[in-house]
């Protein structure tokens, strides 16, 4: 199926879709628009009611999502369907579905009882939390644990904190498979901050070229364009590591992706903050959707531990290298 | 809780066949005094750095896209990209005739005769010809079409007079590729005329300029009325200059293809020989977090190279792209080398051994480092393309 589909045929519907869920201030009719334009399940098995196809496919619908400002957790829905396919097909299918609005607690583990991270929490139900041994367990409302209002900077999609009061996850995800999903996960994640910090540039370029001061618009002065150009570097850079990492090359698909996911964490947020300084007083306005993009990426940067990301990096350069020249530099004689 | 297992993010050498004949002949014959990672009493000569380049390309690793009529190997951009990949990952010298294999090559293989593609790319691959650049001039560095060197139509050819500048290795050149114009300084674009210009031909004078490096890298280039033949043009007045400005688009893209994968080695230098000494290890410790961000712009740096060479595999324009890569590794390039130069200066007192090769090959990095924000266009001129060609922000209300 894959084979006579392209990725960009999601672009127009993800987008349109995207702009009916802006018109609803309900996250459950969210869900069923999304569903309705076969969204949720672009990744997920068939046999869970989706399309099956590779991950580049849900590419075009997170930048969708990331530019759209999207008020549903999609991340979290499209990797649930997809690896909860095997162990749990009901759920799954409900997620594809629309039906269910379930959601990911990224940070924290349940054995410390309480978790963080999790988009739209004090909706979500049930909710996927990580655990000491590196798996994954299921937790359903009520039974034992409760959620506290956000703590984050996201105002679209307020992460919770989830206090587990007694409540026993229950274990749906062995380490290999959390490992998998969260592969999956520096992906979308670097596609969504793609899109938002997108959509700031476009928004940022449109204002300097209409505002005028000194009789000129402000995008006539070269400092204005400069930082235009370096935040157009930064958003094509995400966007050719983001399609290399796709293409799994032969020479580390690993590090190819989590250095996109990594690089997208840190320029992504910049970008809205430069976007903010192009509009000036406008730009610090609450109406001006600037400061939601922000908010969203840095909430990306948190979910995904990019900080912690970078170090493993560190360790992982310091600990060997797999270049012959330089493997072994005590020098013989 | 550590959620990544540092094993998983390695990059295993660069897969395929012509990747692994190179690494092959790369090891058998990238001897030590030619390893750019080793601190010389006395460097490689001129003639040394010359036999290995022309090794390189008898083996198969140089002139890689070019119709093996011409002495090419008549392979495409991804081979070409395979084997750099190698070249990339080795401390291999800087080609003595890059200008000669990545500019003069690919525009006379555009717009040159039959009979001087016969004659002039064999030469450039057997390094018979090494090749200069002679396109900036005293008044004519990031306005290039300011350039005032005329080239005058006389009874037996052309005759030229004029002055270049930062005339890369004109002193060890035999050709010189010479962009003049045939009109007046005011036509900017118009009436410009590039030549192939032997640099033995009466009127040629060169001086060498020593750089900050301490060495005496590039020059100055003198014209004085000398003449040349009609054979000696490429291309049409005009036709030559249209399409340089296209192949250095795509130069800009895609010259030293290898970069990131030498940067990449030279991070990993840096970092083997750290760990070769327990006091130097205790100094790297605290950039480690820095040069896992360099490690990541590395990576992506490799995407934005990937990238072009997709375009250029599908025929696409590559026009104002070529800036990104070029804006993104020389920027981060010069983070890195700030970095790494810190790093060796905190170094203990060594003369010889891993950490005194890793001081001196960091140091000229360094320093070296500081004219790729200058050449092949300015970062802010690349700023510029990018704000004009890609964004197109305008400039009046
Ligand atoms: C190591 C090295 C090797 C070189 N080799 C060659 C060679 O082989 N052949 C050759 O022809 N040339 C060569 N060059 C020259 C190189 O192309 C020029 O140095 C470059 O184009 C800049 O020109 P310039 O030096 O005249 O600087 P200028 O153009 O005078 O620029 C000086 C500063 O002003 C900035 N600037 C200029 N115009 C603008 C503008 N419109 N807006 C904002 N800022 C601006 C520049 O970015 C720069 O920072 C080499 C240079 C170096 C450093």
């Amino acid at each position: 199926m894959a084979d006579d589909l392209d990725p960009s045929e999601f672009e127009e519907t993800a987008r349109a879709a995207m702009a009916a869920c802006a018109g609803t201030a309900d996250p459950a009719a969210r869900g069923r628009l999304l569903a309705e334009a076969g969204l949720l399940g672009v990744i997920a098995p068939e046999a869970v009611g989706g399309l099956d196809l590779p991950i580049r496919f849900a590419l075009p619908v997170v930048k969708a999502a990331g530019a759209g400002l999207l008020g549903y957790p999609l991340i979290e829905a499209l990797l649930l369907a997809r690896h909860l396919a095997p162990v749990d097909p009901a759920l799954a299918g409900a997620i594809v579905e629309g039906r269910t609005l379930a959601s990911i607690a990224w940070t924290g583990c349940a054995e410390d009882r309480s978790v963080n991270g999790l988009p739209m929490g004090e909706r979500a139900d049930p909710v996927l939390v990580f655990l000491r041994d590196g798996g994954a367990g299921l937790l359903s409302r009520g039974q034992g644990c409760h959620a506290l209002a956000s703590t984050g900077l996201d105002i679209d999609l307020p992460d919770s904190t989830l206090v587990l009061s007694g409540a026993k996850p229950r274990m749906v995800l062995d380490a290999a498979a959390v490992a998998a999903l969260r592969a999956d996960a520096a992906l979308l994640r670097a596609g969504f901050i793609e899109g938002a910090a997108a959509q700031c540039l476009a928004l940022a370029a449109d204002y300097a070229q209409e505002r005028v001061q000194f009789g000129k618009p402000l995008s006539a002065n070269q400092v204005l364009r400069h930082r235009l150009s370096r935040d157009a570097l930064a958003v094509e850079t995400i966007r050719a590591g983001l399609a290399r990492a796709l293409a799994e090359p032969a020479e580390g698909a690993a590090i190819a992706r989590e250095a996109v996911w990594l690089c997208a964490a840190q320029t992504g947020p910049a970008i809205a903050e430069s976007a903010i300084q192009v509009f000036g007083g406008m730009g610090f306005t609450w109406d001006v959707p600037l400061h939601r993009h922000l908010r969203q990426m840095q909430a990306q940067a948190t979910r995904g531990t990019a900080i912690e990301g970078i170090d493993a990096l560190a360790e992982a350069l310091l600990a060997d290298t797999e270049n012959e020249w330089y493997g072994d530099l005590a020098y013989a004689g | 809780m550590n959620l990544y297992k540092s094993t998983t993010l390695k990059t295993p050498p660069p897969a395929g066949a012509h990747a692994a004949r190179a690494r092959t002949w790369i090891a058998e014959n990238l001897t030590d005094r030619l390893r750019t990672d080793r601190a010389h009493d006395t460097p490689a000569t001129l003639d040394e750095l010359i036999a290995f380049e022309r090794a390189l390309h008898a083996a198969g690793f140089a002139g890689i896209t070019w119709p093996r009529e011409y002495e090419g190997h008549g392979l495409g951009p991804r081979e070409h990209l395979e084997i750099n990949r190698e070249i990339g990952r080795a401390p291999m010298p800087n080609a003595v005739n890059s200008i000669g294999k990545e500019l003069a090559g690919p525009i006379i293989l555009a717009v040159g005769t039959e009979a001087q593609k016969a004659e002039l790319l064999p030469a450039i691959l057997t390094m018979q010809h090494i090749w200069c650049q002679g396109f900036s001039e005293p008044g004519a560095g990031s306005d290039l079409v300011a350039l005032r060197t005329r080239a005058e139509r006389v009874a037996d050819g052309w005759r030229l007079n004029g002055q270049k500048i930062w005339t890369s290795g004109a002193s060890k050149s035999q050709r010189c590729l010479l962009l003049a114009r045939t009109g007046r300084a005011e036509d900017r674009h118009r009436g410009l005329v590039l030549f192939a210009v032997p640099m033995d031909a009466p009127g040629v004078d060169v001086r060498e300029i020593r750089s900050i490096d301490g060495q005496w890298s590039f020059c100055e280039v003198f014209f004085n009325d000398v003449i040349v033949q009609d054979s000696h043009m490429l291309g049409a007045p005009d036709e030559g200059w249209n399409a340089a400005a296209r192949v250095l688009s795509i130069e800009r893209a895609t010259n030293r293809m290898y970069r990131s994968w030498r940067f990449q080695s030279e991070l990993e230098h840096l970092v083997a020989a750290c760990r070769s000494d327990r006091r130097a290890l205790g100094v790297l410790r605290p950039y480690m977090r820095q040069l896992a961000q360099i490690r990541v712009e590395i990576e992506m740096l490799k995407g934005l190279v990937e990238t072009l060479v997709e375009r250029l595999m599908t025929g696409s324009e590559i026009g104002p792209n070529g800036s990104f890569p070029k804006l993104y590794w020389s920027e981060a390039h010069q983070r890195f080398a700030r970095i790494a130069c810190e790093i060796v200066a905190q170094f203990p007192a060594v003369t010889e051994g891993p950490l005194a090769d890793v001081r001196a090959r960091m140091q000229d990095i360094y320093l070296a480092s500081r004219a790729e924000t200058i050449y092949a266009g300015t970062t802010e001129i690349q700023l510029d393309i990018i704000a004009k060609r890609i964004l197109n922000l305008k400039r009046a209300a």
